[in-house]
């Protein structure tokens, strides 16, 4: 008899037990992030910062690419398709730029003023493209990638992401490091598409060869 | 003409038609259907009623699955659907349209008509309990003199559906689930009986209009009357709950144990209906408890103490929870206590149900059954006293059951089944 009541009693108190915890549940404001409307909770500290070296999007400088086709042989999956012309032998369009990997894991790209192999304790200057002439010290520089001569026209660069597997050997054997895997939000991961056919990037661009290049590179050309 | 006498007789027994809401509701706006032949003007009344209840009642489910996924999702700490329209109020309508262009698949080995009938069984019956709730004075579509003894015979109708559902399908899950239900629903129907008894004993009419006539004010309502019909109504909620098969006694829709239960092979439109039957019957349910135990139409405050014309009056009338707005507003909150015992309450075994029912429920509903017919002989009809001691046993009860009683009842609680009992009462 004892016991029959107190099932009785307890059945009543655990259920009233539960509703009240799941009623102040009820009351929380919810922890749903609306991700990309409402994209605040970046701004939050406990949200990562992507590592640096994330293989993310796959993108190409363009201009300093001098057509070797070394990404489009390595890929596994044969995501990237170029198409070149030769120049004339003994032709070149212009120079790669340098890449300048500095000890801090950032790199610089633009063209080193004077020798490509700086000596220690000097400072280095180096014409960027978009951000003037930057200066440092020799000693924060870890390696240089040095110029190479562009000697293809580039008629078609294409990389087919939807089939990228993100093994990042293309972004390896790159001998200017033109070829680069973004490792940002913005530009690395969120670019997904309603159509597969817009994953298919394009990066050679024709036009850059009707204009004569800047002076610098014409300059160079003409040694 | 001894026929014709007989259908007077009968129609005399269910229907007080000279009270109903329609046929006012015609005598004073269109007077001219007043004119036609008899059986024809009831019969356009009758069609009237239909067109506006079938097109009002399923919008409900409508609202109720979106209010079902607000609720879960706020409890469970997310935020639900929030793309279609703002906050996501046009899911259930955009659900509703996918639902519809679905292809409308028939198991090939199942039996064709059974499977078809099914859903519209199940559909109309659901709806038909809405004919007899009171949601104010003079908005009732029938107002039969037997309104509980109805909603009671139509909703139990509401198994032959499962059961035809569950069969037609030829699927272990569909039969398995509507066998579950069908013993679920007959058992629960019991204590829902006996405490819809208990009311009917206090008020000595089925007439669902005369129920709540008596519950002016709040401590006219039904579940304050007496200590008994308190207990009552949680045992006829609690009953309700199982009898809409809906958590924590969802057995026959069990989905990590049957899929669906038994419409686990419906697809597109048939299975919208029995989606909207679901939700139309949770509204209906509570709608009745409301009504039954919690004063129906009338609100918290007696209706004379209050204005009753022009726009004050109905406000007043509202928030004192009175009037069409006022039942909407008890059926709506009961409603949400279901959904929220649904995120609160984890599934019951078979066995744990079928105790529940028969060794709980029913007894203590027959205990309430001779304490209301006692509490009867001692106090006269209605009178102040017996509603005073009633409240004041009611609040001693539960401060005694809560404060005192609990620490010793808290000990001597019967321990969990053994695995090897289980495995017995399972095969049993």
């Amino acid at each position: 008899m004892r016991h029959y009541f107190s099932n009785i009693y307890l059945g009543l108190y655990t259920a009233l037990v539960g509703m009240r915890i799941t009623f102040k549940q009820f009351l929380r404001p919810s922890v749903t992030h609306q991700y990309p409307y409402d994209r605040s909770f970046e701004q939050k500290k406990n949200i990562r910062e992507i590592p640096k070296g994330y293989r993310g999007k796959l993108h190409n400088r363009i201009e300093d690419c001098i057509g070797c086709k070394k990404c489009e042989l390595i890929c596994p999956v044969d995501c990237i398709t170029i198409t070149t012309q030769k120049l004339p032998k003994g032709e070149r369009l212009w120079d790669s730029m340098n890449v300048v990997h500095l000890k801090n894991r950032t790199e610089i790209v633009g063209n080193i003023e004077g020798d490509e192999k700086p000596a220690s304790n000097t400072t280095v200057a180096i014409q960027t493209r978009d951000e003037g002439t930057v200066t440092v010290s020799s000693e924060e520089i870890a390696n240089i990638v040095e110029r190479k001569p562009v000697i293809f026209y580039l008629d078609q660069f294409d990389i087919d992401m939807s089939l990228c597997m993100y093994c990042g050997l293309c972004t390896e054997v790159c001998p200017t490091e033109c070829l680069i895997m973004y490792d940002n939000l913005s530009d690395g991961i969120e670019y997904s598409t309603f159509d597969r056919t817009d994953l298919i990037y394009e990066f050679a661009k024709p036009e850059m060869y009707d204009q004569p290049a800047d002076e610098s590179t014409e300059a160079e050309a003409a040694d | 003409m001894p026929l014709g006498l007989q259908f007077e007789n009968l129609h005399q027994f269910f229907v007080q038609s000279s009270e109903s809401w329609a046929q006012r509701f015609v005598q004073d706006h269109a007077p001219v259907l007043t004119h036609l032949p008899a059986p024809l003007g009831e019969l356009v009344i009758m069609l009237a009623c239909c067109v506006i209840f079938v097109a009002v009642v399923p919008l409900l489910p409508l609202g109720l699955v979106l209010a079902e996924r607000k609720v879960s999702a706020h409890i469970q700490d997310r935020v639900g659907p929030m793309r279609v329209g703002p906050h996501g109020i046009l899911q259930t309508l955009a659900d509703g349209v996918k639902l519809i262009f679905k292809e409308d698949h028939i198991p090939r080995e199942g039996d064709k008509f059974l499977f078809v009938a099914s859903p519209y069984i199940i559909f109309a019956c659901s709806f038909a309990v809405f004919a007899a709730i009171p949601f104010d004075k003079s908005i009732l579509v029938s107002e039969l003199n037997i309104g509980i003894f109805y909603i009671m015979a139509i909703s139990s109708v509401i198994v032959m559906g499962v059961i035809m559902a569950g069969w037609a399908s030829n699927s272990k899950w569909s039969l398995l689930g509507a066998m579950r239900s069908a013993a679920q629903i007959v058992s629960y129907e019991i204590p829902l009986g006996l405490c819809i008894l208990t009311v009917v004993m206090l008020v000595q009419s089925l007439n669902m209009q005369d129920i709540v006539t008596g519950q002016d004010g709040i401590a006219n309502w039904l579940i304050f009357r007496t200590p008994f019909t308190f207990v009552a109504f949680f045992v006829f909620f609690i009953s309700a709950i199982a009898e809409v098969n809906r958590t924590p006694f969802d057995l026959p829709e069990a989905e990590s144990e049957l899929v669906a239960g038994f419409h686990t092979e419906y697809s597109g439109m048939r299975f919208a209906l029995f989606f909207i039957a679901e939700y139309a019957n949770m509204f209906a349910v509570s709608a009745i408890a409301a009504t039954l135990f919690l004063g129906g139409w009338h609100g918290i405050v007696p209706a004379e103490m209050l204005p009753q014309a022009g726009i004050l009056g109905f406000v007043l009338k509202t928030i004192t929870l009175g009037g069409l707005l006022g039942v909407a507003i008890k059926t709506l909150l009961l409603v949400f206590v279901m959904m929220w015992l649904r995120w609160t309450l984890p599934r019951l075994r078979v066995d744990q149900l079928m105790n529940l029912c028969w060794k709980y429920f029913i007894p203590i509903s027959f205990f309430n059954i001779l304490g209301v017919g006692i509490w009867g002989l001692i106090f006269p009809k209605d009178s102040m006293l017996s509603i005073i001691i009633s409240i004041a046993v009611i609040i001693l009860g539960l401060i005694f059951t809560f404060g005192v009683l609990g620490r010793s009842l808290s000990k001597g609680a019967e321990p969990p089944p053994s695995s090897a009992e289980r495995r017995i009462s399972a095969t049993t």
